[in-house]
């Protein structure tokens, strides 16, 4: 998820998931200094696009999610990195569509989409900044199994809207990941359940259409 | 009579002398360097004022999701500088330790304050608070105590676990203030690369030049911001690796070996100073 490789247009400087510069001596100072917070479940790397939907178990995700659900300052990291990733799909998969009317004049009806689209895009950005406050500012207890599903969840998610064919589809699923996200962020895990289930449903939709080109409406 | 008194002060002199040779010059100017590295505080200040940067490109909705992760970085933002004044404070007493002449940094003990007032609210875990209570304490000893008994081989010992630890803290808060500018510079620049290719009717090309003006700026701003992230965690690093190689080495500071290395930390910090002062 954090690893996706899709070129984004305006990712010039560098991806998300930044890392130290060679010149330091990171090894060496890893030694030295004490260990970072432990990142047991490596979620990052486990999770793979287009894995099956680990989540389908809503009932399963609720309680544990009521048990509290980040385990650590670095699983925050992570979770807010892949909803950066999400957001980045969005805006990649917003730009192909628009660049698919090359100079054509896009209907305002198509416009008003793709804004509404952006403006989801900014609002799962301000989640992933509520994400990473929380990594500043909280250490949250033990909890691993959801996230995981969450975090591979998510990663699907991510994937369908980069392959999606129709662009139209994308807003249902994308209101089910900021409903998602938005529990998770605002820490009201009661509802975290509710968002699978509009998610799941939004994916066995979107399972009917053939991922392709982005339709020229 | 007189040759008594001869040769007493020779063998004062000579036990001078071997004192002497343990050079501190390079511990002193290891942690003036220390001292003086920049970036840390203003890449806190940058990140508390995230929102403010991002306010004219939200929508209304995302606006208040902004809000209240504004209010829960202003929150914490004190601790995170009290962390770095720690930091700074141990290097400065240090290289009062290190130097010849007598210093009174009673005045700074009020620096310390009293602790980090968010301490159960702070993102700073237990071991990062455990390692201020114990800094803040180590200081206060040193300080007070008008460096009675003045060793910088006990202030290293007894410092660095707390050194790294408070490092620590500061390099994973640097971290996490990189992404959140990674992710308020996709925030600011993705709503032109969407709002520009829309706006292609005649009437829109003075809006749209003034856009890519606009877009030209801010890229090149985040551009400049995003080597300050990489030079603050080389510096963070430097420093907290010097410090650990000068805790093995307490032994043998007169080395030709460790006072190389310890010019060689020297060199590096104000390398990344100068790069970090020069933009």
């Amino acid at each position: 998820m954090a690893t996706s490789s899709h070129s984004n247009p305006d990712q010039a400087s560098g991806d998300a998931d930044t890392t130290l510069p060679s010149a330091t001596p990171r090894q060496e100072a890893a030694s030295s200094l004490p260990n970072k917070p432990p990142t047991p479940d490596a979620i990052v790397t486990t999770v793979t696009p287009g894995m099956p939907p680990a989540a389908a178990d809503a009932h399963d995700v609720d309680s544990a999610a009521r048990a509290n659900a980040l385990s650590n300052m670095q699983c925050v990291v992570d979770l807010a990195d892949s909803v950066v990733c999400i957001a980045d799909d969005l805006h990649e998969r917003i730009l192909q569509e628009i660049a698919g009317y090359n100079d054509r004049t896009m209907p305002d009806a198509q416009k008003a989409l793709m804004r509404a689209l952006t403006d989801d895009e900014r609002l799962l950005r301000q989640y992933a900044h509520a994400l990473y406050a929380d990594a500043a500012t909280f250490v949250i207890q033990d909890l691993k199994e959801p996230q995981h599903r969450l975090m591979a969840l998510t990663a699907e998610a991510a994937e369908k809207i980069r392959r999606i064919g129709v662009i139209g589809e994308v807003t249902g699923l994308v209101g089910g990941i900021l409903l998602l996200v938005g529990s998770i962020a605002r820490g009201q895990f009661s509802q975290v359940g509710a968002a699978l289930e509009k998610i799941q449903l939004h994916n066995a939709t979107l399972k009917t259409l053939k991922p392709g080109s982005p339709a020229k409406t | 009579m007189t040759r008594r008194v001869l040769v007493l002060v020779g063998v004062l002199v000579a036990g001078c002398a071997s004192t002497g040779q343990v050079s501190l010059g390079e511990v002193r100017e290891f942690a003036d360097a220390s001292a003086r590295l920049g970036g840390y505080a203003e890449l806190s200040r940058r990140y508390r004022d995230t929102y403010e940067r991002e306010l004219p490109y939200l929508s209304p909705q995302a606006e208040r999701v902004a809000r209240d992760t504004d209010a829960r970085r202003r929150a914490v933002f004190d601790d995170f500088i009290a962390i770095q004044k720690t930091l700074v404070l141990y290097m400065q007493t240090l290289s009062s330790l290190a130097g010849d002449g007598r210093y009174d940094m009673s005045g700074r003990i009020d620096d310390l304050g009293s602790g980090l007032k968010a301490m159960t609210d702070s993102g700073l875990q237990q071991r990062h608070v455990a390692a201020y209570t114990g800094m803040t304490r180590l200081l206060t000893r040193v300080i007070t105590s008008r460096y009675q008994n003045r060793s910088v081989d006990t202030m290293v010992r007894d410092g660095n676990a707390d050194v790294q630890t408070l490092i620590d803290a500061m390099i994973v808060l640097t971290r996490i203030y990189e992404k959140a500018n990674e992710n308020e510079r996709k925030t600011v620049l993705g709503l032109f690369s969407a709002e520009i290719p829309m706006a292609n009717r005649n009437t829109d090309r003075m809006l749209v030049t003034l856009a890519k003006v606009h877009l030209q700026n801010k890229t090149a701003e985040y551009k400049l911001i995003d080597r300050r992230y990489k030079l603050a965690q080389q510096g963070l690093t430097k420093v907290a690796l010097g410090h650990q190689k000068m805790r093995e080495n307490m032994d043998k500071l007169s080395s030709e070996e460790t006072r190389h290395m310890l010019a060689g930390y020297v060199h590096d910090l104000n390398l990344i100073r100068d790069a970090l002062s020069g933009e």
